[in-house]
């Protein structure tokens, strides 16, 4: 357990090498970067059987950073249920990712490129995951950010690509500045960097040691604003639509296992500093509820295969906020699992079609797919269900702790909300699978064929674990009583599987419902979704432009930010340097030209001026006198 | 080493004023001997600057300055040419090795008539060095002036100048408003210089008899609350304190790249170095009652000049105003007169140095090849540029604060000093990185991503030289990024006893 810190040190190894080596390394270092990815994996095993053989708990290990002024930032880890749990996923799905790229990506020229950054995404992740203190979390955090940017624009001679990395980065830099004021708001007021000693701090405070209200509430809400960034909440999302611009196998990535998941993960443990202030939980609950709803109304209409998996990830990930919100630790970390699972394997089935079509994404030119490409169509509707809530898939059994945490902790109405989005999801994704992969065979994907194994393998592991990572949730013997005995905060107590039958039922009845009537719906009534759609066409339009956000956000841009940029800049010349600046310059000139019109050289000008000079005297002193 | 320790820090005067004088001899001609001696010397003040940054102790109980070197001049005035270094000096000087060196370099590929180039440029580096070292107003003031004039004609007879839509900028007026500007900064600092001499009454131009002077009350509150802004502004100028930067944009846009990088890498430096020196040593009472202005002033540095950069379509310009951006960094560092903020500040003055003396490298590399740095004009560079394009967005990601590199480091402490004194006005400094993340980024997706126009299809990439200088100015960007703590320990051993007046830190 004491060399856990090895696991991302193997990724940014690789990083080094291959981008410094390049194409001179063999095989242009693809191997190599799996190689990294594959032992970080296997390291993590040996964290997991120590860490078990240890009786779970909290440990931490590090060495000092550096030190200035009195403050001490160390390059420690921290490792517990959420980051064991946290390691399990990012190297598994990294590496899965990892091997099917060796077939998408196959031919690319700057493939080696690709690898490097993949290494040190996944890098960067686990030591995200992995950081005791949010000078080392903040770190990776950006480095994430990075990493995704230049994976977004990996063809960067497209244009859409380049302007989506930015925009990307952009947008969670402006969450970031929040999450970096939050940190030092922390470290100001608390004198430290380290995250254990922060939430002590905050929940339980040596007397005179206290933190204002006002302090914890403001430096939760900061930190949120940086989690909403990268988590794409609502209405910071808008970045990841556009993020599909990248190959399909970094999206699988970004959507499951790095960027996306660090928001979430960054809530979580920081939870207790949440949950010491109520008002600011009661935000991350709103937020997330609300961007469950967005994303899923928006997942519904949109036609093309990777932006309803984008908005379907959005929506998703609210979910996890709002279970979060309600205090719901173990359920949103183990949604962020089961989700992740089913949403990278959904994410290379995307790219798999892709792959076979000529990077078509549009479903309406999809359809009957399942005749040409079995595998992909099986692991496809595998993971679509998984994510509906279809039992007994995994998304089913971490929906329904999230919905035992939403029911004990918020009012009932997020309740209410929550199981119409969970009705929604269910309902788009009936309607993606039905569409691309069922039905007659569209004339356009007649050529198409199957992804070679080197693809469709990853793809099935993570079918199959999407299949069985549910059960987690049940007592399995052996001392294990389910996900919240083992998926804890330190000090929480745990919580054994428990079933409330009537909100099982309901999530049942709404979740298989939806997904039979959507199947339906778009299977054989064609007709009434074209009559839906016409009779609210604004509202149809609305959700086709994403709300008109994006369209907003340009306008601010456009009109806004860059009027004021070129204002300042005109300012700038016109007035500090023409007036601050030459003015001066121009204004002893014109002096030196003013005062040199006396110097005429005729004596009767002087005579005259000396004439008028003892008058005015004489007038002068006359007036004194009088 | 004791005879290098004695010497080495007037080697670092005398040697680039001897490469001046040796090249005055050189035959106009030789162009070959001319970048040999040029680089050469470049190379030895590197090894200089970095042996006096490596002997400089930074132990419990070491003196504050070090290397001191005292040789009578003026008696009868109290003037001697006394030379010193504490932590910042040391940092500055180790900068100002980096960015000449590599400066050099550059400077081999370009300029015409290398002869005078060289010649006024080791001038401008002999007296950037002088700067640095001088422990003895008279002198520091002297060399403050050798590095401005030099600055001149550089610009004045190799630059370039620039035709915009709206207005035109030739080379004559940049370097003329540089240079008329800056003197004008000196008037008022060589006014409070005088006064600092005449009202301490010690006859002494030494600054660390002058500093106990102060410390014993010599100065008063009064006094120090007139003299304090003549200082300010005085050496603020150079440090592109708003609202006295316009200057600096224009400069860059005219000068030859060499002289930007020198320009913007270590001379903007001298500015707040004096104001550091002279300003907050000798008269902190007067620090203290304008702190919050220059505060204020260096938040408008950040954001204006990020704002202002926003809008430009000329690579130099957005390089430039970026410059006033993160130089108000450094001032506000200075403002907050707390230990993290100011050990930020001065660990801002190298990181900023090396990192737009990298941006001014590759901004060269770009317009040698395009002819132009119309950034609405040139476009998908990267994939005919790779490895440019690749510096160039280390230079940016620096300047935006990515962790793992040296801004992000710098900012961080003067960022948390800030909070420590006027949180309001530190927030607004972060915004100012997230605008400087716009402008940056916006300029990278236009300049070398998408798809590049048929003009841009023969440009070569860096030339093995350009590239070695570069890669010279990524390695302490990247390793203040990752491992600050060797650069740390050498300024906290400068920061304490400068904030002792303020009541420790």
């Amino acid at each position: 357990m004491e060399w856990a810190w090895l696991i991302p040190v193997f990724g940014f190894a690789a990083f080094g090498v291959i981008a410094l080596g390049g194409n001179a390394l063999p095989w242009r270092g693809r191997y190599l970067s799996i190689l990294a990815i594959g032992a970080g994996f296997a390291l993590f095993w040996f964290v997991l059987l120590d860490f078990i053989e240890r009786g779970g708990g909290f440990h931490r290990f590090g060495v000092d950073w550096f030190e200035t002024g009195g403050v001490t930032v160390a390059w420690g880890i921290i490792i517990d249920p959420l980051t064991v749990t946290m390691l399990a996923l990012v190297t598994f799905v990294a590496l899965a990712v990892q091997v099917y790229s060796l077939g998408y990506m196959a031919g690319d020229k700057r493939i080696g490129w690709y690898y490097a950054v993949h290494s040190l995404f996944a890098a960067a992740m686990l030591t995200l995951v992995l950081a005791d203190n949010l000078l080392l979390l903040y770190f990776a955090w950006e480095l994430v950010g990075l990493c995704s940017y230049l994976l977004i624009g990996f063809w960067h001679e497209r244009r859409s690509a380049a302007e989506a990395a930015k925009k990307a980065f952009v947008t969670t830099r402006i969450g970031d500045v929040g999450l970096l004021i939050g940190i030092i708001l922390l470290v100001v007021h608390t004198g430290t960097f380290d995250i254990t000693e922060i939430l002590a701090r905050a929940t339980n405070p040596a007397p005179g040691e206290e933190l204002s209200n006002a302090l914890i509430t403001g430096t939760a809400l900061l930190l949120f604003l940086g989690a909403m960034g990268k988590s794409a909440q609502f209405p910071l999302h808008v970045w990841l639509p556009d993020a599909m611009e990248g190959p399909s196998p970094v999206s699988a990535l970004i959507h499951a296992a790095t960027m996306v998941a660090a928001g979430v993960f960054l809530v979580a443990r920081m939870l207790p500093l949440f949950e010491a202030s109520g008002a600011a939980l009661e935000v991350v609950a709103v937020v997330g509820l609300v961007t469950g709803l967005v994303g899923a109304t928006l997942a519904l209409t949109s036609t093309d295969l990777k932006r309803i998996l984008a908005y379907s990830t959005m929506s998703h990930l609210g979910f996890m906020m709002l279970a979060l919100g309600a205090g719901g630790f173990t359920a949103a970390i183990f949604h962020l699992v089961a989700h992740g699972l089913a949403k990278a394997m959904l994410f290379l089935g995307a790219g798999s079609v892709m792959h076979a079509l000529d990077n078509e994404t549009d479903i309406r030119k999809m359809g009957g797919l399942r005749r040409v490409m079995p595998m992909t169509a099986l692991t496809f509707t595998i993971g679509a269900a998984a994510l509906a809530g279809i039992p007994p898939l995994s998304a089913f059994w971490s929906k329904d702790e999230m919905l035992l945490a939403v029911h004990g902790g918020l009012h009932p109405i997020y309740l209410v909300l929550f199981l119409a989005a969970i009705g929604l999801s269910a309902l788009y994704m009936a309607r993606a699978v039905r569409l691309a992969f069922y039905g007659p065979l569209n004339d356009a994907a007649r050529r198409a064929h199957e992804s070679p194994r080197v693809m469709t393998l990853p793809m099935l592991l993570l079918a199959s674990l999407t299949l069985v990572v549910g059960f987690l949730a049940l007592p399995l013997g052996a001392g294990y009583e389910g996900i919240g005995t083992f998926l804890l905060q330190a000090g929480e107590k745990p919580h054994p599987f428990t079933l409330n039958a009537w909100l099982t039922a309901a999530s049942v009845v709404l979740a298989v419902g939806a997904f039979a009537g959507g199947w339906r719906l778009y299977d054989k009534r064609a007709d009434v979704v074209a009559s839906a759609r016409a009779r609210f066409a604004a509202l149809h339009r609305a959700l086709e432009r994403g709300y008109y956000l994006d369209a907003g956000y340009q306008w601010v841009i456009d009109k806004v930010v860059m009027r004021a940029g070129s204002a300042v800049a005109l300012f700038d010349r016109r007035v500090v340097n023409d007036g601050g600046v030459n003015g001066p310059g121009e204004g002893t000139v014109f002096a030196g030209r003013q005062l040199r019109r006396h110097v005429t050289g005729l004596f009767a000008d002087y005579g005259a001026a000396m004439a008028l000079g003892v008058l005015g005297i004489g007038i002068f002193l006359w007036a004194r006198s009088a | 080493m004791d005879w290098a320790d004695r010497h080495a820090l007037e080697a670092l005067i005398y040697l680039p004023m001897l490469t001046a004088a040796a090249l005055i001899l050189t035959p106009p001609g030789a162009r070959r001997t001319i970048h040999t001696v040029g680089v050469g010397a470049g190379l030895l003040l590197l090894i200089g600057s970095v042996y006096v940054f490596w002997v400089f102790d930074h132990g419990a109980g070491a003196p504050t300055f070090q290397l001191v070197r005292v040789y009578p001049w003026l008696e009868q005035l109290g003037i001697d040419f006394r030379l010193g270094v504490d932590g910042v000096g040391a940092l500055m000087v180790l900068l100002t090795g980096i960015v000449s060196f590599t400066a050099a370099i550059i400077a081999t590929t370009a300029e015409r008539e290398p002869k005078p180039y060289y010649t006024l440029l080791y001038l401008l580096i002999a007296g950037v060095y002088g700067t640095f070292v001088s422990i003895d107003l008279f002198f520091l003031f002297f060399f403050y002036e050798l590095a401005v004039v030099p600055m001149y004609l550089l610009i004045a007879v190799w630059g370039s100048s620039s035709k915009f839509a709206d207005f035109a900028r030739t080379k004559e007026y940049g370097a003329m408003k540089l240079v008329l500007m800056l003197v004008a900064g000196s008037v008022l600092v060589w006014i409070a210089i005088i006064a600092i001499y005449v009202e301490a009454g010690i006859g002494s131009f030494d600054i660390l008899a002058l500093q106990a002077a102060s410390h014993d009350g010599a100065f008063s509150a009064g006094f120090q609350r007139v003299v304090f802004p003549l200082a300010m502004i005085g050496f603020g100028v150079l440090a592109g304190l708003w609202p006295f930067h316009t200057w600096s944009p224009d400069g860059h846009v005219a000068a030859p790249t060499s002289v930007s990088m020198l320009h913007a890498g270590v001379l903007m430096k001298l500015g707040a170095f004096g104001i550091i020196r002279v300003g907050m040593t000798l008269l902190p009472s007067g620090m203290e009652d304008w702190a919050l202005i220059l505060f204020v002033l260096a938040t408008a540095n950040v954001i204006y000049g990020a704002v202002s950069a926003m809008a430009q379509t000329d690579l130099k310009y957005v390089v430039g105003y970026s410059s006033v951006s993160h130089m108000g960094y450094v001032l506000m560092g200075i403002a907050t007169m707390d230990a993290l903020g100011l050990t930020g500040a001065t660990l801002q003055m190298f990181s900023h140095g090396v990192m737009t003396a990298l941006f001014f490298a590759v901004v060269g590399v770009i317009y040698d090849r395009a002819h132009t740095r119309d950034t609405l004009a040139l476009n998908g560079l990267a994939s005919r540029m790779g490895v440019t394009t690749a510096l160039f967005v280390i230079a940016g990601l620096t300047s935006l604060g990515l962790p793992g590199l040296s801004g992000f480091v710098s900012e961080l402490l003067v960022f948390i000093g800030a909070f420590r004194t006027q949180p309001i006005l530190g927030a607004l400094g972060v915004v100012g990185a997230a605008i400087t993340a716009v402008y940056v980024l916006r300029l990278i997706a236009r300049v070398f991503f998408g798809p590049r126009s048929r003009d841009w299809n023969a440009l070569p990439d860096i030339s093995a030289k350009e590239g070695f200088a570069a890669a010279v100015l990524v390695v302490p960007i990247v390793l203040v990024g990752v491992y600050p703590q060797p650069f740390l320990r050498v300024i906290d051993s400068a920061v304490e006893p400068l904030l002792q007046p303020f009541g420790g830190a």
